[in-house]
């Protein structure tokens, strides 16, 4: 087994430091809210548990229209010229420990881009590395309005100081750190309003990301092998992802996205909603303002989260062998091309607590 | 002479002597001639299917008949459940009895009774 730090993936990025140098840069994403491996694997749908007086974090790994955030920044983290980036999950929020920041520091590493998935944002990352080559301070955090974005970059100083003083480098005196200023679009992914405000500007092409299917007439998006009854109603703008079954006198819409693999039964709305993966909604339900994830419900307006379990009115479909292959066919592929380059040679590290999947870009 | 407004409590689910016992409370307020029945979720943590059932029998009573029923929600939980098995669009639901007793269908209704009374 193998640390991050003795397996690096590095990569030359060209004609961005100072004076057109070219720039050293490894990658790390971390999956918060994540849990384990598994949930890494296997993007299981799942909120982590809220308390009385907050609201629940969802999977940063969990669909949204069909897209895998990761995916979105793994493309524009290869746009940079990186082969490949270390993936990791964390309980929380905290970020990757010191001792594995030291590691990247040991193997020579001059810069690591370290991405928080906790966002979605259009950043142009090459303009923040040059941003960040050309302040010079040991960490740039890039934000908009709203706050950090979850994106940084740490140069050889800052993980090597993170080491030694076995502090996380966001812990760094101010004057050692730079904000980048984001104005473009960004939206947080772990929260059911961002989720849904997500997923309302991507219908309404407000943002780049698209829906994951075909466009039967605008503004509607419908996957492989959704069941539509033919007396269910679909107002647009609405996305029903792939394998998902609509039955008779359900509608969806406006502003709803049922994500891949879930069941809407007889006569129930979905209105300016989000239904998360492998979710049954039972008959003649109102689901208005709401994200539903199995069995438990989030009000967006009022931030209540109530079980419905108990009254049989959702639950969590249990995925057969069948649905569980198509849906690792299309949002999870990034892990089976993991797992070819563990097969090659590359190794998970020890780390129990933080487990480590290097990916191939 | 005034409306007597009767506050039903719906207490968690207890045992099945007990759940029978609250039916027969709730319908019998219910099917009392003139009456208006206030029907109070706020010792109920949640609704179970069965909770939903009754509240729906409740419903079914009243249905063409001259009483009127409220629900008091009592937490926010319980009035995102009303709302989404759309209790809340055939019955008016409250956040507290306080409330409930303020709906101005309520409070019309004890002014004239208050003026025949006069």
């Amino acid at each position: 087994m193998r640390s991050p730090g003795r397996c690096l993936c590095r990569s030359w990025v060209g004609d961005l430091g100072e004076e057109g140098k070219r720039v050293e840069l490894g990658a790390v994403v971390v999956v918060p809210a994540g849990g384990d491996v598994a949930a890494i694997h296997g993007a299981e749908p799942r909120a982590v548990a809220a308390s009385e007086n907050s609201r629940p974090l969802y999977s940063s790994r969990v669909p949204i229209l069909g897209n895998d955030v990761l995916r979105s920044w793994m493309d524009r983290v290869r746009k940079l010229g990186v082969q490949s980036l270390w993936l990791t999950s964390s309980l929380g929020d905290e970020s990757v420990s010191t001792s594995v920041l030291a590691g990247f520091a040991q193997q020579g590493v001059e810069r690591l881009l370290m991405i928080k998935l906790k966002s979605y944002a259009e950043l142009d990352l090459a303009d923040l590395l040059r941003f960040h080559c050309e302040k010079r301070n040991p960490v740039t955090e890039a934000q908009d309005a709203r706050g950090q974005l979850g994106v940084s970059l740490l140069d050889h100083l800052a993980l090597r100081a993170a080491g030694e003083n076995h502090e996380p480098p966001g812990a760094a005196r101010d004057s050692q750190r730079t904000a980048y200023q984001f104005n473009g679009y960004a939206k947080g992914i772990l929260s059911a309003r961002g989720r849904q405000e997500l997923v309302r500007d991507a219908l309404t092409g407000a943002c780049a990301i698209r829906p994951l299917g075909t466009e039967i007439r605008e503004q509607v998006w419908i996957g492989e092998g959704v069941e539509l009854a033919d007396s269910a109603r679909v107002i647009g703008p609405t996305y029903i992802g792939a394998r998902t079954i609509i039955r008779a006198g359900a509608t969806i819409g406006p502003f709803a996205s049922v994500e891949p693999d879930c069941v809407v039964d007889c006569g129930t709305t979905v209105e300016r909603s989000t239904v998360l993966p492998y979710t049954y909604l039972a008959p003649g339900l109102l689901i208005r303002g709401e994200l539903v994830d199995g069995g438990y419900l989030e009000n967006l307006g009022w931030g209540a989260v109530a079980d419905l379990h108990p009254a049989g009115l959702a639950g969590r479909i249990h995925r057969s062998e069948e649905r569980r292959q198509a849906f690792s066919k299309t949002a999870t592929d990034v892990f089976s091309r993991a797992a070819r380059a563990s097969a090659r040679g590359f190794a998970l590290p020890p780390t129990a607590s933080q487990p480590w999947v290097q990916v191939q870009l | 002479m005034k409306t007597v407004w009767t506050i039903v409590p719906f207490p968690c689910a207890s045992s099945p002597t007990g759940r029978r016992a609250l039916r027969k409370d709730l319908l019998s307020s219910l099917r009392a001639s003139g009456s208006a029945v206030i029907v109070d979720l706020s010792d109920c943590r949640t609704l179970n299917h069965e909770d939903i059932d009754l509240l729906l029998e409740c419903v079914a009573q009243v249905a063409g008949r001259d009483t009127q029923v409220l629900f008091v929600a009592g937490s926010r939980v319980n009035r995102v459940l009303l709302e989404v098995t759309r209790i809340s669009s055939v019955v008016p639901v409250f956040n507290s009895v306080k409330e409930a007793l303020a709906y101005p269908q309520v409070a019309a209704e004890n002014d004239h009774e208050d003026r025949r009374a006069s």
